[in-house]
């Protein structure tokens, strides 16, 4: 491969760039990633899953650009059914629903997105460590792992939401989901370290001399890392649920606006009885086809990462 | 003499994505009483196909398009269902491959032989329990472990086991699909051992399946070789394995390392075996064969009879040759 | 001590830590949350007896008035847990924090009973069609509804359910109606069921919210169970059954599904957590006050005698439930030896 003629450039690349071998590796990785994202696509399920997503995660993007009302600005009548004017009506302030779920949709995604990321980094580094130094570590991080995980999250969700003034901001929402949302991928992650050490090959790397670190990097993450990405699917889904569940029960800030903050002030304004059926369905709607677009995400690789599932 | 099993132009084909698979394209082989018939190949070549088919064990995607299989009086690849399930067993047993996997792991030893036997032969299930002793003290188990576990057994005892249960039910075949593969070479022998003497003790036929020539070398008077889902050679095995008439089999025998000759790398066939999807025209092998001449490239070889009860499909033996 | 007796008692031993790990993580979250004696000191007028009292009763001071610090509040709280004296209610004034919490906890036990029997019955057996009928417009549709309603929010699920069956929809008056448990008087105890009208009026208080979180957790039932028969129909043991000449019905019901089970068990004991987060969620918006609805209620209103105390029942419970579906495992699947 020719390099570019600027010599400083050149002796960056010679200093930190990638050896052949490193190279190779990474084209091989990147062709495998683009094999399994092309049959994802291609999959009936996984395709309509990408597709639903690639909607909202766009949708979120161009909200500023779109032709909506302000969605804070009290400019209409309150409680309109839905009409032409406004799709999904307007709410007890007269804030146009439409334009407030598609505004809403970029605080429930975000946080989502970035919690999962906490949690996910979290969990792999727990199930890496308890899985690789079992013995004591092992043991209490799996108790802890436990406890957590039998604790209606829900409760310890609220009850930390209370311990911090019953008002969470919004990276404080992120921090507490991502803090209680790695267990699952922590006992995943162990699991498959614990399968991937006994196999023969990291024996022989361990005979020949090769270090922890090197075992860690080379021989474990590779095979726990594409676990860990499916898993993150999952584990997105559970925090946007989290976040619109806290917001439901009225635990957010006053002022951030996400799915479950309308569906919030829906239920204080007493929609049921009023039979407001938009101001529930539509936020309820969006957040159902969301979590149905990464369900059908996970489902389709599984089957493409499980070849028992795919037809005989 | 009607043979035990009549296997007449058999073809068994897989439905796939990506088009038909002519897994067992127009095989036909007879086994006689008392017999053991070894069908031998190389991964892939219709072997394991062919005897699913005589039990209609196939997958979903899989159906016999053309042929008969004639068992007393009746062919059983046309016969109904619930016809068929009273034959398989209690007239054709198999063992599988791997019997790592063969048996329930949830389910006690004692317990799988005797609902073989429970549904045959109409006994109880506590009835049946003394002919589980016999069967396990036949194969060389000690009937005080009987109700144990599978995964309470070592490979080679798990493989004695199913053995154990194919008989329960006293069959007249047992087809024997790679019986040996998965185990070491001394309990490999054990195990055939054991075939031998229960075919004679028992007058069993059997069809055993193999990819390992010395195994139906050992066990088979009579063998089929089976290359791209036909037959390649067929007849005696002692004949088939001294004097092969067809170029594969001799590729196959000269592949073996002599254990007095040179130790040089011996001679292997090169290439791939055919996509059964599109197989080549003419002769299946004519790719890979170093005897091939124009004939071969455009048509394909019937049997040749070159010794009474010996055929071979290659044009070299045809009778003007 | 056999092996098995050797497995349970580990898990046993487990199980304690996990649950007192849960009531120590339960009291340092619950007093993080502010001091009580604040709320106290701050309100004027109040005679340093009555004040003292006050601190004594809720287990803030010892008998000799002292303030007491964390670690022996710990202790005393410990004590109290496990004797039953838990102190009275700030929000339902006056009410022992036992019989507040008791109760609903039978109310909570009986949505949860419920909808779990009905989850697992129609979730097994739509699981075990659709993997015996794979491919076929049953599974397609079955599939498409499960992972439809597979992720959704109990919360809105039950909003949706309210909405749709308190009232007439449509202008039609043969439409079904239910009652949202608002109405219902909780305090009638909840096993004094010799009153059949008293079990009945339960009953029919009871169908909005189970069906609720039937519907939530049969979908992932339904899911799983598909999911791990299809594994079990491809192994070889399922051939060899079929080489036995059994009919299908026999394989499936000697084979396929004592294979299958296992997993399904170990889902429904991993989902626990879920189904009672569930719970709460679904309880909140019908107002029936079971535990979760007693939980939130008593966040929002800072009630700390019973909070010290509720939010731990849930956790027990999972690792209660969990035990027992290690038990239950144990029992149907020989393979299971070391922990």
């Amino acid at each position: 491969m020719a390099y570019p003629s600027s010599s400083v450039v050149y002796w960056f690349r010679r200093r930190f760039g990638i050896s052949e071998v490193r190279r190779e590796k990474l084209v091989l990785t990147m062709t495998r990633f683009r094999e399994i994202s092309s049959a994802v696509v291609h999959h009936r399920m996984g395709g309509i899953g990408v597709a639903i997503l690639a909607f909202f995660v766009t949708m979120a993007l161009v909200a500023p650009l779109l032709p909506l009302p302000n969605w804070d600005a009290s400019l209409f009548p309150s409680f309109q059914d839905p009409s032409w004017a406004h799709p999904f009506g307007t709410d007890q302030n007269g804030r146009d629903i439409l334009a407030r779920v598609v505004w809403g949709s970029r605080v429930s995604l975000m946080v989502g997105f970035l919690a999962s990321v906490i949690a996910g980094v979290l969990g792999t580094l727990v199930g890496l460590v308890a899985g690789f130094w079992t013995g004591w570590r092992d043991e209490v991080l799996m108790r802890i792992n436990d406890i957590l995980l039998s604790l209606p999250w829900l409760a310890l969700l609220i009850v930390l939401a209370q311990i911090l003034g019953g008002q969470l901001s919004l990276s404080v929402i992120i921090l507490t989901i991502g803090l209680t949302s790695w267990n699952f991928t922590a006992r995943v992650v162990r699991a498959q370290v614990l399968s991937v050490k006994e196999r023969v090959f990291v024996e022989r790397a361990r005979a020949s001399g090769a270090s922890g670190m090197t075992i860690l990097r080379k021989h474990i993450f590779p095979n726990v890392f594409p676990l860990v990405f499916a898993n993150t699917i999952l584990t997105v889904a559970v925090a946007i649920l989290s976040e619109s569940t806290l917001a439901f029960l009225g635990k957010v800030q006053v002022g951030t606006l996400s799915w479950g903050v309308i569906l919030h002030e829906a239920e204080a304004s007493s929609a049921i009885i009023n039979g407001h059926w938009a101001w529930i369905v539509m936020p309820g709607l969006s957040l159902v086809t969301v979590i149905l677009g990464f369900s059908l995400l996970g489902y389709a690789l599984d089957e493409i990462l499980n070849p028992k599932l795919r037809e005989r | 003499m009607t043979a035990l099993i009549e296997v007449d132009h058999l073809k068994t084909y897989f439905d796939t994505r990506s088009g038909t698979v002519r897994a067992v394209d127009d095989v036909s082989w007879t086994l006689e009483k008392g017999e053991s018939l070894g069908l031998a190949g190389e991964s892939g070549c219709g072997k394991t196909t062919t005897a699913l088919s005589i039990i209609r064990l196939l997958p979903k995607n899989g159906r016999i398009v053309d042929g008969h299989i004639r068992y007393s009086g009746k062919d059983l690849a046309t016969i109904k269902e619930s016809e068929l399930r009273r034959i398989r067993w209690k007239h054709i047993a198999i063992v599988f491959q791997g019997a790592m996997n063969a048996l329930n792991p949830v389910k006690r030893v004692s317990w799988q032989i005797a609902e073989a036997i429970a549904l045959h032969d109409n006994m109880s299930f506590d009835e049946a329990q003394g002919r589980v002793v016999e069967l396990l003290e036949l194969v060389g188990i000690n009937p005080a472990r009987k109700d144990e576990y599978p995964h309470e057994f070592s490979g080679g005892m798990r493989q004695r086991v199913m053995i154990a249960m194919a008989l329960a039910c006293r069959p007249k075949i047992i087809i024997a699909d790679e019986p040996v593969t998965a185990l070491d070479v001394m309990i490999q022998a054990q195990i055939l051992e054991l075939l031998t003497k229960l075919q004679k003790e028992l007058d069993l036929s059997m069809i055993l399946i193999s990819h390992d020539l010395s195994v139906i070398a050992q066990t088979c008077n009579k063998v089929a070789i089976m290359y791209g889902g036909k037959i390649a050679e067929y007849g005696p095995a002692q004949e088939v394995f001294l004097d092969p008439q067809h170029p594969y089999t001799q590729g196959l025998l000269r592949s073996f390392p002599d254990i007095y000759g040179p130790r040089d790398l011996p001679p292997w066939i090169p290439g791939q075996p055919p996509n059964l999807l599109e197989p080549p025209d003419g002769c299946r092998f004519h790719e890979r064969c170093p005897l091939a001449f124009a004939e071969c490239l455009v048509r394909e070889p019937p049997l040749y009879e070159t010794r009474p009860g010996h055929l071979a499909s290659c044009h070299l033996r045809a009778p003007s040759n | 001590m056999s092996a098995i007796q050797r497995v349970i008692l580990r898990r046993l031993r487990n199980a304690v830590i996990t649950i007192f790990g849960i009531i120590t993580l339960n009291f340092f979250l619950i007093n993080v949350m502010g001091n009580p004696l604040d709320l106290i000191n701050r309100a004027p007028n109040i005679s340093p007896t009555i004040r003292t009292d006050t601190c004594i009763r809720l287990g803030l001071c010892g008998p000799d008035g002292q303030q007491l610090d964390l670690s022996q509040r710990f202790v005393s709280y410990l004590k109290d847990f496990f004797t039953g004296n838990m102190g009275t209610s700030f929000y339902w004034k006056g009410t022992p924090v036992i019989d507040v919490i008791l109760p609903a906890l039978g109310w909570t036990l009986l949505l949860i009973g419920t909808s779990t029997v009905i989850t697992i019955l129609i979730g097994m057996v739509v699981g075990a069609l659709s993997a015996q009928m794979r491919g076929r417009p049953f599974d397609i549709a079955a599939t498409s509804f499960g992972l439809f309603f597979y992720g959704m929010p109990f919360f809105w699920l039950a909003l949706i359910m309210q909405l749709s069956f308190t009232r007439p929809q449509f202008g039609l008056n043969w439409w079904p109606v239910f009652p949202s448990s608002q109405e219902y008087d909780f305090s009638i105890a909840v096993f004094s069921w010799t009153k059949v009208s008293n079990l009945l009026s339960a009953l029919y208080h009871l169908i909005l919210p189970a069906t609720t979180l039937a519907l939530g957790t049969v979908a992932g039932v339904a899911l799983v169970m598909r999911n791990s028969l299809i594994d079990v129909m491809t192994e070889d043991y399922v051939v060899t059954a079929r080489a036995k000449g059994l009919p299908s019905r026999l394989i499936l019901r000697r084979h396929v599904l004592p294979n299958g089970l296992p997993p399904m068990v170990t889902l429904i004991a991993l989902d626990m957590a879920f189904i009672f987060g569930g719970a709460y969620q679904v309880e909140y918006v019908f107002s029936y006050r079971g535990i979760g609805w007693v939980t939130i209620t008593a966040i929002n209103a800072f009630d700390f005698p019973v909070l010290q105390f509720v939010v731990v029942l849930g956790g027990i419970a999972v690792v209660v439930a969990n035990f027992v579906a290690d038990l239950i495992l144990l029992k149907i699947d020989p393979r299971i030896k070391v922990a």
